[in-house]
């Protein structure tokens, strides 16, 4: 009885090791994109059984000289709904990236990124407007479907 | 007596004279522009012209009704109420357009987005207007 548990404990003991100390390659991991209202990961995978639903926040802020608060609050909805947009072509279209470093006698002299993003976006909507403080931030959704990408 | 082929085209004008009656709509191509720099608004265009050949095909049937003050045109009509009609057409088609420079002290974001221009059928009545997409 003692040999038995003795084996036992060392058999665990050696495969907690090889638990530990094992080299092999770590389990993929799902990369987190963008979250769902539950505040969940969800992995946008678009499949042809089910809709993906992508949603963003678009921000914009009211001119520092507006003729009235109403005009502060139209022009910032405005440009929240041009930058939900943009969010939107991102996640979806994606975006070009062009970096450009010039270094001169081995010293970084001058850096810049552009980014630029052009798409053709159908079927947003609008779920959500809050306006505090003078930005303007609008929540959009957008629903994809192979059905719309067929068309 | 008319023979029943020969009765199709009578039927079939006098239907498409009781439509465009009942419908009682004018035609238009309405477009607009607007660009952001920096998450601020600094440039909005909106442009409207009277179509000049039937475009309408089919009625959508989402509608934009909007108050309307005695003869005010289509076009100063839209330069008001630009939000309400922005959020109701870009449910159809928006072209958008980002640039965004970056450098290590400054970073500079401009958005530029279209609405090309389409057919709207506009309903004309005392205080209100409606503006249907057509398709």
């Amino acid at each position: 009885m003692r040999i038995a548990a003795t084996l036992a404990l060392t058999l665990s003991i050696s495969a907690l090791h090889a638990g530990f100390f094992s080299t092999d390659e770590p389990t993929p991991q799902v990369k987190c994109v963008y979250s769902g209202t539950d505040g969940h990961c969800v992995e946008p995978v678009l499949k042809s059984e089910n809709e993906l639903v992508i949603t963003v926040i678009g921000q914009g802020v009211a001119p520092s000289i507006t003729a009235s608060p109403a005009q502060a609050y139209a022009l910032a909805k405005r440009s929240a709904i041009v930058d939900g947009y943009r969010q939107i072509a991102e996640k979806v279209a994606g975006v070009h990236v062009e970096g450009q470093d010039s270094i001169k006698n081995l010293m970084l002299t001058s850096s810049s990124t552009r980014t630029s993003v052009e798409a053709l976006v159908r079927g947003a909507n609008i779920t959500n407007t809050t306006f505090k403080e003078g930005l303007c931030e609008v929540e959009m959704e957008i629903a994809l479907s192979y059905s719309r990408f067929s068309r | 007596m008319r023979s029943r082929n020969g009765n199709r085209p009578f039927v079939f004008t006098l239907l498409t004279l009781i439509l465009s009656q009942g419908l009682g709509a004018d035609e238009y191509y309405i477009g607009y522009r607007l660009v952001a720099k920096n998450s601020q608004p600094i440039n909005e265009t909106i442009t409207v012209s009277k179509a000049m050949r039937p475009c309408i095909k089919a009625i959508s049937p989402s509608t934009l009704t909007l108050i309307r003050t005695p003869n005010e045109s289509l076009e100063s009509l839209l330069q008001r109420e630009q939000t309400a009609f922005l959020e109701f057409a870009a449910h159809h088609d928006v072209h958008i357009k980002n640039n965004e420079t970056t450098h290590p002290l400054s970073s500079q974001s401009i958005n530029v987005l279209t609405l090309p221009s389409r057919c709207f059928a506009v309903e004309f009545n005392d205080e209100l207007v409606t503006i249907t997409p057509t398709q």
